[in-house]
């Protein structure tokens, strides 16, 4: 085989730089993917905290730990950024697209080796950017949606919520070229005969995500710009003095934040595709469906974005169309998960833990967008919106299913990335209190929300106080299993097995199976001869 | 490898100048977007004609007046009738009435909206105070109108053939850029600026 030889071939010239210059000046995918992927536990850790600490306030009504509201206030919003920037977007896009993308379609590396650097480093300033306005006269108390006034400097006079925009605007410049690179990369450095419907799912969703980042985060650098100027610069925006508009910046803000979700939940769904068809031992059913499906919901995922504003006053035809419109992504997402289910269906499933992940990733997303075809709903959005109903559907469909993805993935890759292989007891272990864990977490708050409790106040009323306590005991579960993740983690990387260069036997085809575990640090210089083989899903 | 080094530069640029668009777009929706609300009176945007119809119809409706000031402003500011009551598609003066009450000449701009937001297009203004900025002299009052009507079509709309009752709502805020006041407005500022 070509590429086997090709990986012999590469061995010869394994002499890593020095550990200044292969870690901070890198232009190796592997190595950028290796350290998004620690930036992305780091920040795990932090915006995980926040959520502990938010949780442990809410565990019964009163104040009991944190006395300043605003302090609350920073705490969300904290915790909204960093999970949703600085955790889930490093760590699915940077870490594992970084890793594997050039691997699975036979490239040597990114098409942009320099510009994947600085991608990376942008990333770490955009989140000491971050952290630093938590230190700032008051810190960002505005919510993850940034809405004005409360953002204007009315409300946010320090130059706390300054540092925040900063920090958006960094990451956002960091994805965007991030994103341009994995756009070339994938259309223009394919192995010979890899054709666009042969790529694995994974290389799909990334490509697709690529394209999402590309449209939708220059809207949400405008919108910052604005806003930015509307603080510090006189200009009106978003103020009505001036005859600006505060909805405008619900219209842009959410431009961008609805396509924002799928760019969360699209390279999670690559990563399932992948380790579905792996332990089924079978191609996955219905490729090219699952390929467009994706691009279906990147398209459509553009024209639904007031589905998050159904209570600032649109006329009933607005909510109309923009109701229909949001249950039409519930057919694509319909095709993907049967599709997966199909996959399973006959195949000799193997209940490894990616694959327990994978089954939970299916389970969560199921349950999210159930409840998210409810929230579609115009009329009844009225009475869901900003209660806890919206803070379950929305960490059931994407937070907590793309953390799963996430850990499916590590538990997929770990082999071939660090050479050796987790302990699949505990990985078992660890699964089963982390998905106990999350449901006892957020399924109560599915009732909380339904009974009108509502989101971002740190104090409720006695009658929510039951389901409260039991999300709270939710989250202590779920801390063991994060815990239980980083010994996990530790224990494989002092003293894991050697993993084998295929440890998932006939079902793992992609090309990234094909070389020794761990990656050496050149593979595919000589690309692999595809054509004629089957599509490598 | 040199070809395509080219085509990855190709494609780089061509993606390069397609985030350069989405952000010209972003900025490019501020004016899109006021002109989208004035068309299709989103958002409670009333429109604004330079006639009434010629002929009313005898169906009665009513019209009710609000009035704020924001906190910036040392003016008080009220509609001199609370509501009238008047028919479709007959035209109607209303006044409003603004006194500075401190003892500096202010000027300020009064922005409006219609509710419920649905029908902004049913009303229609011809003439308004707040078509322009008003400069009032310490301690000055001055009476304002505002001269409107309510098209008939809002009875051929489905969705508005409920409304009974439109209340206009006016908030005064200080105009903030003072030079450029003064060099639209030399004799709004009479010399004792700040």
């Amino acid at each position: 085989m070509a590429n086997a030889a090709g990986a012999h071939h590469d061995e010869h010239h394994d002499h890593y730089p020095s550990f200044f210059s292969r870690w901070f000046c890198s232009t190796n995918h592997k190595d950028i993917g290796t350290v998004y992927m620690f930036v992305a536990m780091f920040a795990a850790i932090i915006g995980g905290g926040m959520s502990w600490y938010i949780r442990l306030e809410l565990a019964e009504p009163g104040i009991q730990f944190i006395q300043d509201k605003q302090f609350y206030n920073v705490l969300l919003t904290a915790h909204g950024f960093l999970m949703i920037f600085f955790v889930v977007m490093p760590g699915t896009i940077g870490g594992f697209g970084n890793w594997f993308v050039p691997m699975m379609i036979g490239a040597p590396d990114m098409a942009f080796p320099r510009m994947n650097n600085i991608s990376l480093w942008l990333l770490v300033v955009a989140l000491l950017m971050l952290l630093i306005s938590a230190f700032v006269e008051g810190g960002v108390g505005t919510g993850w949606t940034v809405y004005p006034p409360l953002s204007n400097s009315i409300y946010h006079p320090s130059p706390a919520v300054d540092f925040g925009i900063l920090s958006l605007h960094l990451a956002g410049a960091s994805s965007i070229l991030g994103a341009i690179n994995f756009i070339v990369t994938i259309f223009n450095m394919r192995a010979p005969g890899m054709t666009l419907h042969k790529m694995p799912l994974f290389v799909w969703s990334i490509l697709v995500t690529a394209f999402l980042l590309v449209l939708a985060l220059p809207v949400l650098a405008g919108g910052l710009t604005m806003l930015l100027t509307d603080r510090n610069f006189g200009t009106h925006f978003f103020d009505p003095a001036g005859g600006g508009d505060p909805i405008l910046w619900q219209h842009l803000f959410w431009f961008f934040g609805h396509p924002e979700v799928y760019i969360i939940i699209l390279p999670a769904f690559g990563i399932i595709s992948q380790i579905v068809s792996t332990f089924s031992k079978k191609p996955v059913f219905g490729y090219l469906g699952m390929a467009y499906a994706m691009a279906a919901i990147g398209v459509v995922g553009f024209v639904v974005w007031a589905h998050h504003m159904y209570a600032v006053g649109l006329d009933v035809d607005t909510r109309a169309y923009f109701t229909a419109a949001t249950m039409v992504i519930a057919v694509p997402t319909g095709v993907k998960i049967f599709s997966w289910l199909a996959t399973m269906w006959g195949g000799s499933i193997e209940f490894k833990t990616p694959m327990l992940y994978a089954f939970g990733f299916i389970f969560l997303f199921v349950v999210g967008g159930v409840t998210g075809v409810t929230l579609a709903n115009s009329s009844a959005d009225l009475v869901f919106h900003d209660t806890y109903f919206v803070v379950a559907h929305f960490h059931y469909v994407m937070a907590i299913a793309a953390i799963f993805a996430m850990f499916a993935g590590w538990y997929y890759w770990i082999g071939k990335m660090s050479g050796k292989q987790y302990s699949e007891i505990w990985g078992k272990i660890q699964f089963w209190i982390f998905f106990i864990g999350v449901n006892v977490l957020f399924f109560p708050q599915h009732f909380a929300g339904l009974a009108g409790m509502p989101r971002r106040i740190p104090d409720y009323p006695d009658a929510f106080a039951g389901w409260n306590y039991v999300s709270s005991i939710g989250a202590l579960i779920t801390a063991v299993g994060t815990l239980l993740f980083f010994v996990i983690l530790i224990r494989t990387y002092a003293s894991g097995a050697k993993a084998e260069q295929n440890p998932w036997g006939v079902g793992a085809t992609t090309l990234e199976w094909q070389v020794p575990s761990p990656a050496p640090f050149h593979t595919f210089e000589d690309q692999p001869d595809m054509s004629g083989k089957a599509p490598a899903e | 490898m040199a070809n395509v080094r080219q085509k990855n530069a190709k494609t780089a640029v061509v993606l390069f100048s397609v985030v350069a668009g989405m952000i010209g777009l972003a900025f490019a929706s501020v004016p899109l977007y006021r002109i989208f609300c004035q068309t299709t009176g989103l958002a409670g945007t009333p429109s604004i004609r330079s006639q009434a119809p010629e002929k009313a119809t005898d169906i009665d409706f009513k019209v009710r007046f609000d009035a704020n000031v924001n906190t910036e402003l040392a003016w008080k500011f009220k509609p001199l009738q609370k509501e009238i009551t008047l028919k479709l598609g007959e035209e109607r003066l209303a006044f409003y009435e603004a006194t500075n009450l401190s003892d500096k000449t202010i000027t300020g701009s009064a922005v409006f909206n219609v509710t419920p937001l649905k029908i902004g297009q049913y009303f229609v203004k011809i003439d308004c105070f707040c078509f322009t900025e008003q400069a009032l002299r310490p301690g000055e009052t001055v009476q304002m109108p505002v001269s409107f009507y309510v098209d008939p079509a809002i009875y051929e709309d489905k969705n508005t053939r409920d409304v009974k009752t439109i209340t206009l709502s006016y908030t005064f805020y200080p105009v903030k850029d003072e030079q450029k006041v003064s060099a639209v407005r030399p004799s709004a500022t009479p010399g004792n600026k700040g």
